[in-house]
């Protein structure tokens, strides 16, 4: 029988508890995921800008290769090559978050592109892409973070 | 429902923290672990071994961009281990049970 006082439990929980959350705070998706996706994002104004015809097109085919070639990332648990969250820590909410961080952006974009051609701003489309893929590439990875806290994913 | 058991290999707390850390994941590198707990290489290859002989730890060597890296995981019975320990130390903190202590006794 042990004699671990309840004191002596209790701080080897709190060390338990100190030590998984700091496994659940590398959950997230790598660093050069939201810089492929900001480049994405600049090149889709760009091409929305000056052909405009392809642009629905070429959306598509950046959702469907997103859906390929990200899959394995969006569980969140591969942010780093040191560790692999565990799949109950990582939780199955995090694709959704991040989906639906995507498509949050998009509405941020169109609405910022409507705002800058009403400005009378020439080239509305780039100007609103660039500013939301800056918002990504930097920002990324804390707003899936806070998306992820209010979520409770 | 996890049985409450008290395990003695794992309670000291630079283990246990391994131990917690590695339950969160599926495996983590050596590099990782060292920086997490704050041990030297020497520390943590001794923490890693102990574990390893009681067989709660698999560690595996992989080479990788020209490195050699070692990778740590938590097995079933490493799993279980733990499972009970956390187990039995919320009995003692809730003082609803006794805990019965594990065959390993190593401090």
């Amino acid at each position: 029988m042990t004699n671990t006082a309840p004191e002596q439990a209790r701080a080897a929980l709190d060390a338990v508890d100190r030590a998984q959350r700091l496994v659940a705070g590398e959950v997230g998706l790598p660093r050069g995921y939201w810089w492929a996706m900001a480049a994405g994002w600049l090149g889709l104004g760009v091409l929305g800008n000056v052909a405009p015809w392809l642009a629905g097109t070429a959306t598509a085919a950046f959702g469907a290769g997103h859906g390929i070639l990200a899959s394995r990332l969006l569980d969140g648990r591969r942010r780093t090559d040191r560790l692999r969250v565990g799949a109950a820590v990582a939780g199955r909410r995090t694709p959704l978050v991040v989906l639906g961080m995507l498509f949050g952006l998009v509405a941020v974009t169109v609405a910022a592109a409507f705002a800058l051609h009403a400005d009378g701003a020439d080239h509305a489309s780039i100007w609103a892409a660039a500013l939301v893929a800056a918002v990504i590439g930097f920002g990324g990875p804390d707003i899936l973070r806070v998306l992820r806290r209010w979520a409770r994913a | 429902m996890t049985n409450a058991r008290f395990d003695e290999l794992i309670h000291p707390s630079t283990r246990l923290t391994l131990v917690a850390t590695l339950a969160a994941a599926d495996w983590a590198e050596f590099a990782f672990l060292k920086e997490q707990l704050g041990l030297s290489e020497s520390a943590l290859s001794k923490q890693l071994a102990t574990l390893e002989e009681a067989g709660y730890v698999a560690t595996e060597r992989r080479l990788s961009g020209g490195r050699r890296k070692v990778r740590a995981r938590l097995t079933d019975a490493g799993r279980d281990a733990f499972d009970g320990h956390v187990a039995a130390l919320r009995a003692i903190v809730a003082g609803a049970t006794t805990p019965t202590e594990s065959p390993a006794t190593r401090p």
